[in-house]
């Protein structure tokens, strides 16, 4: 997995590409611990390159999603192919999480 | 087809371990039923791995997979002492759905056709009917049978 990040205004965006598994799961908690050690509280999730998802990557981005509630801030994920939303859904997180179809709608919802 | 391999219980070595056995069968399937089958295999060797074998590393995991062009059937059996599968969570429950784990065993029963528990909760076996041997109509005759 390739993680790299930009700045928009106040919103940090955070791109992932490849896969979102039990092995580079930490990769993806260092990218966000580093996000939250700058205090950014908008934070959205680029899922565009993407291909898979396991309960471990899951795992992590509800950890993520807590840590910013807990600091007054805000999650959103765009972008997501459809056999890695199905995963959401199967698992009813996309009830928990803000999912958008493309990035700028996500950054717009902030 | 049938392959049989074993792994220790190292969670690092799961996701090549999984991309090495399901490489041999994809050939068999679509392109959603390979993500669900290499997710539902990586889900109950993690399970097995973690909760089984206690990732003991000089604890294995034995995978058994056996394909054709109806079904794929896949076996996971780990060393451990075993555990009470039926006391698992509903992750999707409301007071669980915020909790980051737990999620597991409840996508493979969710994305597999049929999910059989055996030994104490030492193994899985994980069924999935393939689209490309069967036609829809038949799947459910399919699943009804095996029930």
């Amino acid at each position: 997995m390739k993680i790299s990040e930009e700045k928009l205004n106040d919103v940090a965006i955070c791109i992932l590409e490849g896969e979102v598994n039990i092995s580079n799961s930490p990769e993806l908690r260092k990218a966000f611990d580093g996000i939250i050690k700058r205090q950014d509280k908008k934070v959205l999730v680029d899922f565009s390159n993407v291909s898979y998802i396991d309960s471990s990557g899951l795992a992590t981005l509800i950890e993520m999603f807590q840590r910013l509630k807990k600091i007054g801030g805000a999650l959103r994920f765009s972008n997501l192919d459809q056999k890695v939303k199905n995963v959401f859904e199967v698992t009813k997180l996309h009830k928990l999480f803000e999912i958008f179809d493309a990035r700028e709608a996500a950054l717009k919802d902030f | 087809m049938t392959i049989s391999e074993k792994i220790p219980s190292r969670l690092e070595l799961v996701p090549e371990f999984v991309a090495n056995i399901t490489n041999k069968v994809k050939h068999l399937l679509s392109e959603k039923e390979l993500f669900n089958i290499r997710l539902s295999l990586e889900e109950a060797l993690v399970n097995a791995i973690k909760h089984g074998n206690k990732q003991n590393p000089d604890l294995y995991v034995k995978v058994t997979v056996e394909a054709d062009k109806d079904c794929i059937s896949m076996k996971v059996v780990d060393e451990g002492a075993g555990y009470d599968f039926k006391a698992l969570p509903n992750p999707t429950a409301e007071g669980n759905l915020h909790k980051a784990s737990g999620r597991g065993i409840f996508l493979v029963q969710n994305l597999m056709d049929k999910v059989v528990f055996f030994d104490c909760g030492r193994g899985i076996e994980m069924i999935k009917f393939l689209k490309k041997g069967i036609k829809e109509g038949e799947r459910e005759n399919k699943r009804r049978e095996i029930k």
